[in-house]
């Protein structure tokens, strides 16, 4: 399972990195939504995307707009931010996202969403 | 590791009052409990709280002990397999090919609640209009105030749950905790309950969760609660427990079902036993 972390915190990224080697998994990093657009326009070989909401350049938010605007790819996309309103939840789910984590947490949070998304996925 | 004469006490202790086994192998469990009992009970030493065993206590001493050296662990659809056990075979057998008015169900250990929330939810996605009965215990006072609350911290309440069941179930509350709306809690009566020496109700209940709990007990006690529980069950109703659990070396008649990737255990109904 090849996952794709878009984050503009190397420190972040770096964490949620090792917690996906450690489940088995492979990790790739962008650090914004554009450099996202960009990875999957190049080559569209995801299995899961785990988006941060605020970024510099292009958010989180308009990544989901984009994506869901220009069909860029189907791949299940699960937000990790610290955003936590319901309201904010919401509008992500709306705009196409599947799962929500909300910063911190664990790597056993993470390994159970991914798990719920894989079994909804099969 | 060190053979501390309060390991035995304690263990002798809860053994006594939970059925709960600490053996020999397991006393290095007892260590943080022990820590904890000691700061609780603004006790001296493990030689006061050895006396303090000894020399009998009140109620509340004695429920403070029992909270601590009991397991709490738990997460929403912990092992997910039973929740679609319950919701693609069980209910279906009752509510599609056996009409009734009510279906009741018990959570006999349910903790900090995240099972008695998981089966409603699970119920309330397939049969909204279902009328359910749902009773939740614990031994823990402690840990049954927390489930009665309905209130999660963050990282409690991504465990497992869905981001759409926490958005459609739950309200944002102070300090980022999340509490569960009231159509579940109202729908749940909480109570204390030792599994090990209550009085069980008879024939009441067509499904009981019993999940990890009886890994906790010697053989003997583990038989009486699992004799306790099959009176309990109506006739045809589910005994499920937890993954990896079974009833070897019991000699309770419950038939073992495979469902949903899990094993379920079924009580015969007064139907079955008849025709056999």
């Amino acid at each position: 399972m090849k996952i794709l972390i878009v984050d503009d915190s190397n420190a972040i990224a770096m964490v949620v990195s090792e917690y996906i080697k450690e489940l088995g998994f492979e990790a790739y990093h962008a650090s914004n939504g554009k450099d996202a657009v960009d990875m999957i326009s190049q080559e569209d070989i995801f299995d899961l995307i785990l988006l941060d909401w605020n970024m510099p350049v292009m958010d989180g938010l308009s990544f989901l707009e984009f994506n869901q605007q220009n069909h860029l790819t189907k791949c299940p996309i699960m937000m990790m931010t610290t955003e936590n309103k319901p309201e904010k939840i919401m509008k992500a789910l709306e705009l196409g996202a599947l799962e929500y984590i909300m910063k911190p947490f664990s790597k056993e949070i993470l390994e159970l969403k991914i798990q719920t998304l894989k079994k909804a996925a099969a | 590791m060190d053979n501390k004469p309060v390991y035995p006490i304690l263990a002798k202790f809860v053994f006594d009052n939970t059925g709960i086994f600490y053996g020999e192998r397991d006393y290095y469990r007892l260590d943080s409990r022990i820590d904890k009992i000691i700061r609780e009970l603004n006790l001296s030493s493990e030689d006061a709280l050895i006396e303090h065993i000894r020399s009998g206590h009140d109620q509340e001493v004695k429920a403070k002990i029992v909270d601590i050296c009991t397991n709490n662990e738990t997460f929403f659809f912990r092992d997910q397999n039973p929740f679609n056990a319950l919701k693609d075979n069980i209910l279906p057998d009752f509510i599609d090919q056996k009409p009734m008015s009510e279906i009741n169900i018990w959570s006999c250990a349910c903790s900090s609640g995240q099972e008695p929330l998981s089966i409603l939810m699970t119920i309330f996605e397939k049969y909204p209009n279902q009328t359910i009965k749902l009773d939740a215990t614990d031994i823990s006072k402690t840990i049954l105030e927390k489930a009665k609350s309905g209130i999660y911290n963050s990282l409690e309440a991504q465990r497992g749950l869905p981001i759409q069941n926490l958005i459609k179930y739950f309200q944002q509350v102070e300090n980022n905790c999340w509490k569960a709306k009231p159509e579940l809690l109202n729908k749940i009566s909480y109570g204390e309950f030792n599994l090990f020496s209550n009085n069980y109700p008879r024939e009441k209940y067509h499904v009981i969760f019993c999940r990890n709990v009886l890994i906790y007990q010697n053989m003997e006690n583990k038989n009486k609660i699992l004799n306790k529980l099959y009176d309990s069950l109506a006739p045809g109703g589910y005994l499920i427990m937890g993954a990896g659990e079974s009833l070897i070396g019991s000699s309770i008649e419950l038939e073992q079902k495979s469902m949903a990737g899990t094993m379920v255990f079924q009580k015969k109904d007064r139907a079955n036993k008849v025709a056999a």
